[in-house]
């Protein structure tokens, strides 16, 4: 009987130690992980807020704590409306992305009911992608210039006898480009979330009486939120980090956070650069943070 | 001409009947699922609309609601003509199989979604939703669960949700598509129980679509058997138990050992043998003989038969016991399966031997023969 016990406790608890030792041998997983996001992310934001308060003179910079370049930044005309010319930028890109995505989105998600279709019109929406981003941003040139496609066109029509300037290099040529670029991350995470609304939900309200317009405003925009909220932040993170298309499609007329970034290190004012990198990181986790209070995501995916 | 809903034609009806089905076609990419439905719903009753799987139950329940549009045929309810209106105006409340509750709004929200959000007369006044919501939270007995999010209730409290709000729109009539289907057996039984008792104090007709016989015959007042598009019998549980019209009818309610054959004289020539007739006949263009599994008993195997009876032989197999009766399995020389249940408040259950040759005996009258 004894023996019996003994020979059957044994196994028991050599299993209950592996259960227990189990967590300690999962946390490596997270090793290549973590060790990377230190080295190439945490590490270099420490190192760039540690820079930016270095002693920069026009031909070298020093490790002498000052707050010199900060106080450039926010007395700066430059800066400060790079500033705020990336927030109207990206808050502009921001609506017109949902305004022209939303409705892409509801048609690909709630009306398309076949499945294989509605995937199919999802992967045209990113067939953009399989070319260059620098083709695509400059593919617009022709298309908005002077002599460009759409003035050429509006001028056959004798919709207008003079080219419209305003279409290339301006606020607005950079506002096409990037809502066309970037509409498809609004597009993706909403029609997710529209194609999980089950049909006989929306039944249920026609059913109780409601028509077309209160069942989008009490139940299916309020089931879309997350999407939209997810993605408002794909969208946000890449346009307040833009400068390419703004380079491109401008002619240097908009100055970004990031266009000032660049040119700054292009300088070697590696300080300047710093403090406008701090700035914009702020920024973006800011308006990151903004939009994870409107929906709690946890709870809805 | 004044006082009329606008765009309804009257038409005539029967006062008592709240809904007309009249000749109701509707086919999907060619093959029909309604193949003209004739029925008159009475006015405050409970309606259950049973058939096989593919019969075309949740289609007919979705030309009602007016989520399909039929094909043709007309289906006016309580004298409004109902063909093309589309569904928040038909009057006509729904309860979906998978409950299709709001997953955004609470048990109180969900409720009262029908009587602010309608096209036509919606509530504005808050007091009088939140009144009438507390109202039938009180009927279906949700008392106490108004705040709490629709995801966080157990499946029968989700149907009792279901249920309140398509209630509180005070509707002509309800359709509910199999709302037992998706809760486990023991609330099945209770819930079986409640929504006849939840009907009779509001006193609207329920037309409950199931696939199950005894669920049907337990819950309906009348009930309709729908087979492959067509009405096939329309009766109180008791005349369709004990008269189905049809083989086919018989077939659905899984109590009768169906026969097909001919009639030759008074027998019925069937492929297990001639069987004598003596009872009624009835036409359903299907020639067939059936019998119930409880009308038989099993006697030894060199048993005769007595005049007014009718015998056949099989070899036992195997018994199932389901508490209250017994059902025992003989296959019979032409392979078919051919079952009795016998009723153990009459009798302690033999035991029949594995393999051993019975006789199987009924009286003449007992049968049904279709002609």
């Amino acid at each position: 009987m004894t023996m019996a016990a003994t020979s059957h406790d044994t196994p028991d608890e050599t299993a209950q130690t592996e259960i227990r030792r189990q967590p300690d041998r999962t946390y490596w997983l997270l090793a290549p992980g973590v060790l990377w996001m230190l080295l190439f992310l945490v590490a270099p934001i420490l190192m760039m807020v540690y820079v930016s308060f270095w002693t920069q003179t026009t031909f070298k910079i020093e490790p002498t704590l000052t707050l010199k370049s900060w106080i450039t930044f926010f007395t700066s005309d430059t800066y400060l409306g790079a500033l705020w010319t990336t927030i109207r930028i990206w808050l502009i890109v921001l609506v017109s992305t949902l305004l022209v995505g939303y409705p892409a989105a509801l048609f690909v998600g709630l009306f398309v009911r076949n499945k294989t279709l509605s995937t199919a019109l999802l992967v045209l929406c990113v067939i953009p992608f399989w070319t260059s981003f620098l083709i695509r941003v400059l593919a617009w040139r022709p298309m908005l210039g002077k002599e460009g496609a759409i003035n050429m066109i509006l001028m056959k029509l004798g919709v207008v006898t003079q080219p419209i300037e305003v279409l290339l290099f301006s606020e607005l040529s950079v506002i096409i480009g990037m809502t066309q670029i970037y509409c498809v991350f609004m597009v993706g995470p909403i029609a997710f979330m529209l194609g999980r609304i089950d049909p006989s939900v929306i039944e249920a309200a026609q059913d109780l009486g409601a028509g077309f317009w209160r069942i989008f405003r009490t139940v299916i925009l309020p089931l879309s939120m997350p999407g939209v909220v997810v993605g408002a932040i794909f969208v946000s993170v890449m346009v307040l980090g833009e400068f390419a298309t703004s380079a491109a499609l401008s002619g240097r007329k908009v100055n970004l956070l990031g266009n000032i970034i660049v040119t700054q290190v292009g300088s070697l004012k590696w300080a300047f650069a710093a403090v406008a990198g701090v700035v914009l990181t702020i920024l973006m986790g800011a308006v990151v943070a903004a939009l994870l209070r409107v929906v709690d995501l946890r709870k809805e995916l | 001409m004044r006082g009329r809903v606008p765009g309804a034609e009257l038409v005539g009806t029967e006062v008592t009947s709240v809904l007309q089905l009249k000749n109701v076609h509707k086919a999907f990419a060619g093959v029909p699922a309604l193949a003209g439905i004739d029925a008159a719903l009475a006015d405050d009753a409970y309606i259950s609309l049973l058939g096989p799987s593919g019969a075309g139950k949740t289609t007919l329940l979705r030309v009602i609601a007016g989520f399909e549009q039929p094909d043709g045929g007309g289906s006016p309810l309580a004298g409004r003509r109902l063909d093309g209106r589309p569904p928040h105006e038909r009057g006509i409340g729904f309860v979906f199989q998978n409950f299709a509750l709001f997953p955004h709004l609470s048990v109180a929200q969900n409720i009262a979604f029908g009587l602010e959000n309608r096209a036509v007369g919606p509530v504005t006044d808050r007091k009088v939703v939140a009144a009438r919501v507390r109202d039938i939270i009180g009927l279906v007995g949700l008392s106490g669960l108004e705040d709490r999010a629709v995801t966080q209730i157990s499946g029968g409290q989700k149907q009792r949700v279901a249920l309140a709000r398509t209630l509180v729109t005070e509707p002509s009539m309800v359709l509910l598509d199999e709302p037992l289907g998706a809760l486990d057996a023991n609330l099945r039984t209770r819930m079986r129980g409640e929504l006849r008792t939840i009907r009779e104090r509001c006193g609207v007709t329920f037309l409950h679509v199931t696939g199950s016989e005894s669920e049907a015959l337990a819950m309906g007042d009348t009930v309709l058997v729908l087979d492959r598009g067509r009405i096939a019998q329309s009766a109180d549980a008791g005349t369709l138990y004990s008269r189905p019209a049809s083989a086919d009818v018989a077939r659905f309610l899984n109590c009768y050992n169906i026969f097909s054959g001919e009639i030759a004289g008074d027998s019925f020539r069937s492929p297990v043998g001639t069987l004598a007739l003596g009872g009624l006949r009835q036409t359903s263009g299907n020639p067939a003989y059936a019998i119930r599994y409880d009308r038989v008993s099993i006697r030894p195997g060199d048993a005769a038969a007595a005049g007014d009876e009718v015998r056949i032989e099989g070899s036992f197999v195997a018994s199932e016991y389901s508490g209250a009766a017994i059902n025992s399995f003989f296959p019979l020389d032409d392979g078919r399966v051919f079952e009795v249940e016998t009723h153990l408040s009459h009798a302690a259950p033999e035991a029949y031997e594995e393999r051993g040759r019975y006789a199987l005996v009924w009286k003449r009258e007992d049968a049904l023969v279709f002609v």
